[in-house]
């Protein structure tokens, strides 16, 4: 186990500067998430924590020890591949016991290490296979014996689960979990699946084009977006253009903005609030109501497409002088059915937060 | 802090490695044959070597006749290998399993059999030319054009019939029903459909095979004597320049390394560019034929298909019919000709076993890397390394011996004369597809298996040996397997730089054709064969290895 410090690492392929003077800390044992679209470097950052790619600039520390220039192989990491990387021609128990050879164990030791590695991923009874005849679920836990059975200062992980079907996918996040706490082990988990990453992680750091947009907890991404990036990147929230009414400085963030001719409260999230603001509003969070009676904190609105998924209803729908959006209704409050074409009001929450555009 | 070994550890080194050893037999060579090309007897430069060739009538007939032998042979295999690849993607009829023997018989039958096993049929003295006197028909003489096309011609359509068969069946059959959708009848949608996309692959592979019938030695020399081709008058200038100054012999290998380079330049630029990747889709199923049809496919197949395994079975016939100087007489068995090469003459045999021994471990050894750090240590050297690996291609066997002698007769290291000359030829002929085979593979290697190793803490190196090359195995057994067959076969290059006691099975035969001893010839070439042949079943029974599937 080790802390991870990464401090001002860059990195540029040719011309392409990929990581941009990049700054993290990942504690000693956390459950770290790199979480960001497609391109917008994880890769590269696992990467170089791994040493495949060698920063342009920068320091690398695994606690206090500077590993910049060590070479992959004695970083002392376990990697888990995304197609699995398992080697072909050897059994599962070869594969698990490929780097305790490279380490020199002992073979009674060897023989009990992988074959426990093997047994606490359920396939005690596998071990002799070829990764050939197994499906992709049990490649993906092979995977898994063999990186954590050298007992790796930080155990890396790039989309791990990508290609696995949905149900095999939450399955695996919790062995996932399990061993990753049972072993205590630091680990840099890289995807794009916001809600894996929600769902698994201690921390996120949410990447956008080879820098940090945010670090945080699930929560605190989830509910205190610090921009419209981080916020339809987390739960793909709604951020709407509003003109700011009247933010009081002192009082603890409260906001009044303007929107579809109406004047609405919210709470305002960041320091300094002038002129115009984005509303940052979760389809979940919002809700339906006819356009009669005029209710408080609610914008006229027009249905443009109705989607029924079951455990609820998608509604896109275009506010009056604003931008279309989308309001999720929930199976159990939706008490009634909104179609297109039909005039409706959406009702804003007041804790609804507002950033500077 | 464990010690940190530098970047170029130890992939930068083994790259730079193998490209001095590649320039040095490869372009350094090359270079040589050129300067040779263009100075005088004093050494001065001078183009009076090409003024001098351009002025021979001679010369001029030999260049025509190369082109024009070229086109011919480059049309009617076109012409017979396009439709029978078509047939066999497309239709359904008895017996078609048969062509699987093709790609096979391409490898196995070295040319210089073909061309004996020709001669011993339609030669001078030949089977059926004898029988057909005997009921009073005169054939056409086989020395010269009808031999010289006949021949070449059953040797290279396997190449257009191979390409273009790959190409049908990389066709995405709904293109064709797309067509047919947006109503067009089914013989305008294939004539509009269909054969615009294959033409680009027709015309690469009929571009390979003109270059191949330019550079063709073995066939020209053995059945050409009177047509004056360009390999073999750069061959016999090679000959009658030796202990001279190499002037004419240079020129001439330039003229036929020009003509093969503005082949391949029209292939890349013009050619290859409308080469459309299609998304492989479903090809179409292969229709069944009416059963009147039928018989004509199946004749038709089967008829090219016994003339291409024909001389198979006639040089084991002949290894063991007795023989009365050039006179083969058919039907009377006897172990004579066998006998005496294994008894008196056997050289040749161990010859050619520890030459191609030799370069089959050098080159496999080395494509094996090179490959490797072609495809996985992608960077500007290792490019350069992809150049010069092909180049052995574009150039033909004679023209690379005639370089491989200038350059290394003299200097520093004085190669000729010893079998490191012969290795030498072997192993840089065969070399591009040494790399190719494994080239292929290792393309579908992922870098992630060997990125699992490395951080499972095994150096990159160690990491190449436990995990990329056990993968790698079956390619390296059929790499291996292709380089000696190939190897064994191997007479262009190997008949411009051997000397006495270098003799090899092919030059044997070649020499034995040349004195009329078609008996003792094919008492070789059965041997010869039975060398190729064996590593081949042994390796498809006990490797379980398909040779054949990426060809
Ligand atoms: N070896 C390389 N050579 C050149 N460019 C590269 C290389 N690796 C990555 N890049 C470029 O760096 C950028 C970031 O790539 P990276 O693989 O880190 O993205 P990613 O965030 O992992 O994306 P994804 O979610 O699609 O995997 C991309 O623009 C990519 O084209
Ligand atoms: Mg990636």
């Amino acid at each position: 186990m080790a802390s991870i410090s990464i401090e001002n690492i860059k990195k540029a392929f040719g011309g392409n500067r990929v990581l941009e003077d990049l700054s993290l800390h990942i504690p000693d044992g956390a459950f770290y998430t790199l979480l960001g679209p497609s391109g917008c470097g994880k890769t590269t950052l696992l990467r170089c924590i791994a040493g495949f790619h060698e920063a342009d600039a920068g320091r690398l520390l695994f606690d206090e020890d500077d590993m910049t220039r060590v070479p992959t192989h004695r970083r002392d990491i376990g990697m888990v591949f995304q197609d699995y990387a398992l080697f072909p021609d050897k059994t599962v128990f070869d594969n698990v016991a490929y780097g305790l050879r490279a380490r020199g164990v002992g073979k009674a030791e060897l023989r009990q290490r992988a074959d426990r590695a093997i047994e606490s991923v359920g396939l005690a009874s596998l071990a002799e296979r070829y990764p050939a005849q197994m499906s992709g679920g049990q490649r993906q836990r092979v995977a898994l014996a063999r990186a954590l059975v050298i007992r790796p200062r930080v155990l890396l992980m790039d989309e791990p689960l990508s290609n696995l079907d949905a149900k095999m996918r939450t399955q695996m996040r919790d062995v996932i979990l399990d061993l990753v706490q049972e072993a205590h082990i630091t680990t840099v988990f890289v995807t794009h699946d916001q809600e894996e990453a929600l769902a698994m992680s201690d921390r996120i750091a949410i990447m956008d084009r080879g820098r940090i947009a945010q670090i945080g907890t699930p929560e605190e991404l989830y509910g205190m977006p610090v921009d419209a990036y981080v916020a339809d990147f987390i739960g793909s929230a709604n951020t709407i253009p509003v003109s700011i009414e009247s933010a009081d400085p002192l009082s603890a963030g409260n906001v009044r903005y303007l929107l579809g001719g109406r004047s609405l409260d919210g709470v305002r999230a960041c320091d300094r609030l002038d002129g115009t603001g984005i509303l940052i509003a979760r389809p979940e969070e919002l809700s339906l109501a006819p356009v009669d009676p005029i209710v408080p904190n609610a914008v006229p609105a027009s249905v443009l497409r109705r989607q029924y998924l079951g455990f609820k209803t998608s509604y896109r729908v275009k506010l009056r002088e604003g931008p279309e959006i989308r309001v999720d209704l929930s199976a159990i409050s939706r008490a009634v059915d909104f179609h297109p074409g039909d005039s409706v009001q959406v009702l804003f929450p007041a804790q609804s937060r507002v950033i500077r555009a | 802090m464990s010690f940190i070994k530098p970047k170029w550890w130890p992939w930068g080194v083994l790259t730079v490695i193998s490209l001095i050893i590649l320039a040095f037999f490869v372009l350094y060579p090359l270079g040589v044959l050129f300067n040779n090309s263009v100075r005088d007897e004093s050494g001065a430069l001078s183009l009076a070597g090409f003024s001098q060739l351009f002025d021979d009538g001679v010369f001029l007939k030999a260049l025509g006749n190369t082109l024009t032998l070229g086109v011919t042979v480059t049309t009617l295999s076109v012409a017979i290998g396009v439709p029978l690849a078509y047939m066999v993607a497309r239709y359904e009829f008895p017996m078609k399993n048969l062509v699987a023997v093709l790609p096979v018989v391409t490898i196995v039958i070295p040319e210089v059999i073909v061309g004996q096993s020709w001669l011993l049929i339609l030669g001078n003295n030949g089977l059926l030319t004898n029988f057909m006197e005997r009921i009073g028909i005169e054939l056409p003489s086989f020395y010269g054009w009808n031999g010289l096309i006949f021949s070449m011609t059953l040797v290279y359509y396997t190449y257009i019939y191979l390409g273009v068969l790959a190409a049908l069946r990389g066709f995405d059959g709904q293109l064709e029903e797309a067509g047919l959708s947006l109503g067009t009848p089914p013989l305008t949608t294939r004539l509009r459909v269909l054969f615009p996309l294959m033409l680009p692959a027709v015309a690469v592979n009929a571009l390979v095979v003109f270059s191949l019938v330019v550079g063709n030695f073995v066939l020209a020399t053995l059945l050409g004597s009177r047509v004056p081709l360009l390999s073999v008058m750069t061959y016999n200038e090679f000959i009658n320049e030796m202990g001279g100054s190499p002037l004419l012999q240079s020129a001439m290998s330039v003229v036929s390394i020009l003509i093969v380079g503005i082949v391949l330049f029209l292939q890349k630029r013009v050619v290859e560019r409308k080469l459309y990747t299609m998304t492989p889709g479903r090809a179409p199923q292969a229709a069944p034929v009416r059963s009147g049809a039928a018989m004509i496919f199946t004749g038709c197949v089967g008829f090219i298909i016994f003339l291409s395994i024909l001389p198979l079975i006639i040089v084991f016939v002949a290894a063991f019919t007795e023989t009365s100087g050039p006179v083969m007489r058919w039907g009377v068995w006897s172990f004579a000709s066998i006998l005496r090469i294994v008894r008196s003459a056997p050289e040749p045999v161990f010859n050619s076993l520890t030459f191609a021994s030799m370069a089959t471990v050098a080159g496999v050894v080395f494509a094996v890397l090179a490959s490797y750090l072609i495809i996985k240590k992608r960077n500007a050297l290792t490019q350069s390394l992809d150049y010069i690996v092909v180049m052995p291609l574009t150039i033909s066997g004679t023209v690379m011996g005639i370089a491989l002698v200038q350059t290394f007769n003299t200097g520093w290291l004085v190669l000729a004369g010893s079998s490191a000359i012969m290795v030498l030829c072997y192993a840089v002929r065969r070399l591009p597809f040494a790399v190719r085979n494994a080239s292929s593979t290792l393309f579908n290697i992922p870098d992630s298996i060997e990125e699992a190793s490395i951080s499972l803490g095994v150096s990159p190196l160690m990491s190449f040996f436990k995990v990329v090359l056990p993968v790698m195995k079956a390619s390296i057994v059929s790499a291996a397997i292709l380089m000696w067959v190939t190897t064994i076969a191997e007479l262009a290059a190997t008949i411009v730089v051997y000397t006495g006691g270098l003799e090899t099975m092919p030059i044997a035969i070649f020499r034995q054709i040349d004195g009329g001893r078609l008996g003792l010839a094919s008492a070789y070439g059965a041997v010869m064969i039975t060398m190729i042949l064996v590593p081949i079943i042994v390796s498809i029974k006990l490797f379980r290895i398909n040779l054949f599937s990426n060809r």
